[in-house]
């Protein structure tokens, strides 16, 4: 669609210092304030090469030998039994490592699927992935419940949380060494993927949502976390409805629909969502998503009008909708895409308006030294900046390379590993 | 407090630091101060060689204040107190102010449950949630780790539990947090089994008052909802209710758009009321809840 001549208010991206951005986090140190994220470095590194792939700016920033010593970077983070740790913290060096220290230096979930995601974006071939050990590896990082950990602990105990963010790497991990074969593949098995969606299903919540664990409360980025899951493992509901009697998630679909297009809200800054401590009723500060539309104060009490008497009437528009992670919370960068992600991957983007969205992430949250920030007005950082070019990249920006919202990368990059001659053999085409 | 360097200490003169092996093109590199770097190698050090200690302890308390998201010192650091028989009701002292400084970490909020855990106890639990919720009302690992409290020491029928959620609904009726355990507390513990009539009774009520309250609210009305069909009641129990708040023969004078949903989903499940159905939709995506207009048509068409 033309944009309309004289309508300069269509939101802008900021290729040049988006790329400056990312560049810059590409070529020198991070801020020590990034010290509490050491552990995160693996992910890191991989929103840092994805936003440049992204923005179609991989191949001009790395020389070969870049790519090459990124390549060894990853692969000394790999470990003898298989997985990768999420970064070189806790490597005790050559010839340090014992069967009793292992426990303080794992393989690590995010730290694997993130290291072999990066591996495919520098076009390795994986060759020098430990694939059986790691599938092995893989296998018992799942309970008996169905859900994943994040790295095993003494006696092969699964350490760490329980919730959708370890499912979607794990599946991930799964999805990359061995597609989505059910079974026995070379000898190792399968993860228990029945067990798997049954965990996802139990944790499907009242009002449509999906939360962390059973009963918990709904939350748009475990809610991603386990729609990609059921996508990597292809168990999400068919469009058919027809059902083949393998356990599938997402068992009440248009409720989860209705979820998360109610994830799109008009309280976009810190000062929209004023506290609403002791304010019982309705009024312009508590709720924005339609005190424009909807008639107020019809059941006030007392304190209530005495709450929105002063306050100012203002009519919020439309052209900005922030998206936020749980009901009656602020809009923020993240959501936008934690929520529009599941939806593209249950084929149902269409419910929500993608244009307010996309201009406030560029006139609001989009920083102006490029990246993007968590709020209006914040400065940007890694996480945020990546989701929000994602989502820009969902929406289909022009200039920003296709991507597969599954894998969060550039389609191209995706193509390649498709097309690695053994992972095509296990799969099958 | 001024940095901490070990290679000065003569405490730890017996040990030899393990340096970070960083290859010559590491990615994501962070400019790290001094201070972490070599807290960092003197941790490889002890770690390597499975050291229980307390000078151990000390060390891993240095490196979560600058880096609570590290994912093995906290088993090590749990491994440290069980070697050394230390006193778990020192433990919990010593998160409740590191916590405090870290209020979106996960890692403290597994180690708080592994301690308290083996304490056996909840005891003070309670004080603790009410200072970290001061902060944030809505912090999503303080209603998680309450909801394991409950869970571990039984407190689902717990007459204080559900009075202390009461009062942070009736703080903010707009914590979703606070509904949801509510919802968590009255059919949590009762798995797949039919609620009582009466507790049904009483929760539908108990919706209906804060939504008279505040109309406009999407966490009262999601409850609401939400017993209805956990119940396996019919929508339609809900029509009058809603008709309080809207009405689609008076479109002027609605106030709330979630009673304008409810009515909508009431009438899509009669074949006879499908106009009815379409314009509830209308209203929603037209007047009263714009922001969601393509959704409202998406639920349009599944109607043609």
């Amino acid at each position: 669609m033309a944009p309309f001549a004289g309508e300069e208010a269509e939101g802008t991206l900021n290729y040049a210092k988006q790329i400056k951005y990312w560049r810059r986090h590409l070529r020198t140190f991070l801020p020590h304030h990034y010290t509490g994220n050491d552990s995160n470095r693996m992910t890191f590194a991989y929103f840092i090469l994805a936003a440049t792939d992204i923005l179609g700016d991989l191949d001009s920033a790395l020389s070969a030998e870049d790519r090459q010593g990124y390549i060894e970077w990853v692969y000394q983070c790999q470990l003898p039994d298989g997985g990768f740790r999420a970064f070189p913290g806790t490597d005790f060096g050559d010839g340090a490592r014992s069967d009793d220290n292992a426990p303080w230096d794992p393989a690590n979930i995010p730290g694997t699927f993130f290291a072999l995601s990066i591996l495919v974006l520098l076009r390795d071939d994986l060759s020098r992935v430990k694939r059986r050990e790691t599938l092995r590896w893989l296998k018992k990082m799942q309970r008996p419940n169905g859900s994943f950990g994040e790295a095993l602990g003494e006696n092969d105990v699964v350490e760490g949380g329980n919730d959708s963010r370890f499912g979607y790497m794990g599946t991930g991990i799964r999805y990359i060494l061995r597609g989505n074969v059910e079974g026995p593949v070379e000898g190792v098995p399968d993860i228990d993927v029945d067990s798997f969606v049954k965990c996802v299903q139990i944790a499907e919540t009242y009002d449509g949502g999906l939360s962390e664990a059973p009963l918990h409360e709904a939350h748009a980025g475990f809610a991603a976390c386990a729609i990609a899951a059921l996508a990597f493992i292809d168990r999400l509901p068919t469009s058919s409805g027809a059902s083949d009697d393998r356990p599938r998630g997402i068992t009440n679909l248009p409720l989860t629909l209705h979820w998360l297009a109610s994830r799109q809200t008009l309280t976009l800054d810190d000062e929209d969502a004023l506290d609403t401590l002791n304010d019982e009723t309705d009024s312009a500060a508590t709720c924005h998503d339609a005190h424009a539309f909807v008639k107020l104060g019809s059941h006030p009490s007392k304190q209530g009008s005495l709450s929105f008497e002063n306050q100012p009437t203002s009519h919020f528009e439309l052209q900005w909708v922030g998206v936020n992670g749980r009901c009656n919370k602020i809009g923020d960068t993240c959501y936008a895409y934690w929520t529009c992600a599941p939806l593209a991957l249950l084929g149902h983007l269409d419910i929500i308006d993608r244009k307010p969205i996309r201009r406030w992430l560029l006139d609001r949250t989009q920083h102006m030294v490029g990246g993007f920030g968590k709020l209006p007005g914040d400065f940007p950082d890694i996480y945020h900046s990546f989701l929000g070019l994602m989502t820009l990249s969902i929406f289909g920006e022009a200039g920003l390379k296709d991507t597969d919202v599954l894998l969060n990368m550039s389609n191209k990059a995706k193509e390649h590993l498709l097309s690695l001659a053994w992972r095509r053999e296990i799969v099958g085409n | 407090m001024a940095p901490t360097f070990y290679h000065d200490d003569p405490k730890w003169s017996n040990i030899k630091p393990i340096p970070q092996n960083d290859t010559a093109r590491p990615l994501a590199a962070i400019a790290y101060t001094d201070e972490y770097s070599e807290a960092m190698s003197y941790l490889r050090a002890v770690m390597a060689k499975n050291e229980y200690s307390h000078r151990v302890l000390g060390l891993t308390d240095h490196i979560i204040s600058m880096n609570p998201a590290h994912y093995t010192i906290w088993l090590y650091r749990f491994k440290v107190l069980s070697e050394l028989h230390a006193d778990l009701r020192e433990e919990i002292a010593w998160l409740n102010v590191t916590a405090l400084k870290h209020l979106k970490n996960y890692q403290i909020w597994h180690h708080r449950q592994t301690v308290i855990d083996k304490l056996g106890s909840p005891e003070g639990e309670a004080d603790f949630i009410a200072t970290m919720l001061q902060q944030d009302t809505k912090n999503y690992h303080v209603w998680s780790y309450r909801q394991f409290l409950v869970q571990r020491f039984g407190l689902f029928d717990d007459e204080g539990e559900l009075k202390w959620t009461e009062g942070m609904i009736e703080e903010d009726v707009r914590n979703n947090s606070a509904w949801n355990h509510r919802y968590f507390l009255v059919f949590g513990g009762k798995g797949e089994q039919t609620a009582d009539k009466a507790i049904v009774e009483r929760e539908l009520n108990y919706a209906k008052a804060a939504i008279k309250k505040a109309p406009q609210n999407q966490s009262s009305w999601n409850y609401l909802r939400g017993v209805v069909r956990r119940n396996k009641l019919p929508t339609s129990t809900l029509k009058d209710f809603a008709l309080e708040f809207a009405d689609i023969e008076k479109p002027d004078d609605v106030t709330s758009s979630y009673a304008l949903d409810t009515l909508a989903d009431i009438y899509t499940e009669y074949q006879s009321k499908r106009e009815e159905a379409k314009k509830a939709l209308d209203l929603l995506a037209t007047r009263y809840d714009p922001v969601r207009a393509h959704y409202w048509n998406y639920r349009k068409r599944l109607l043609e």
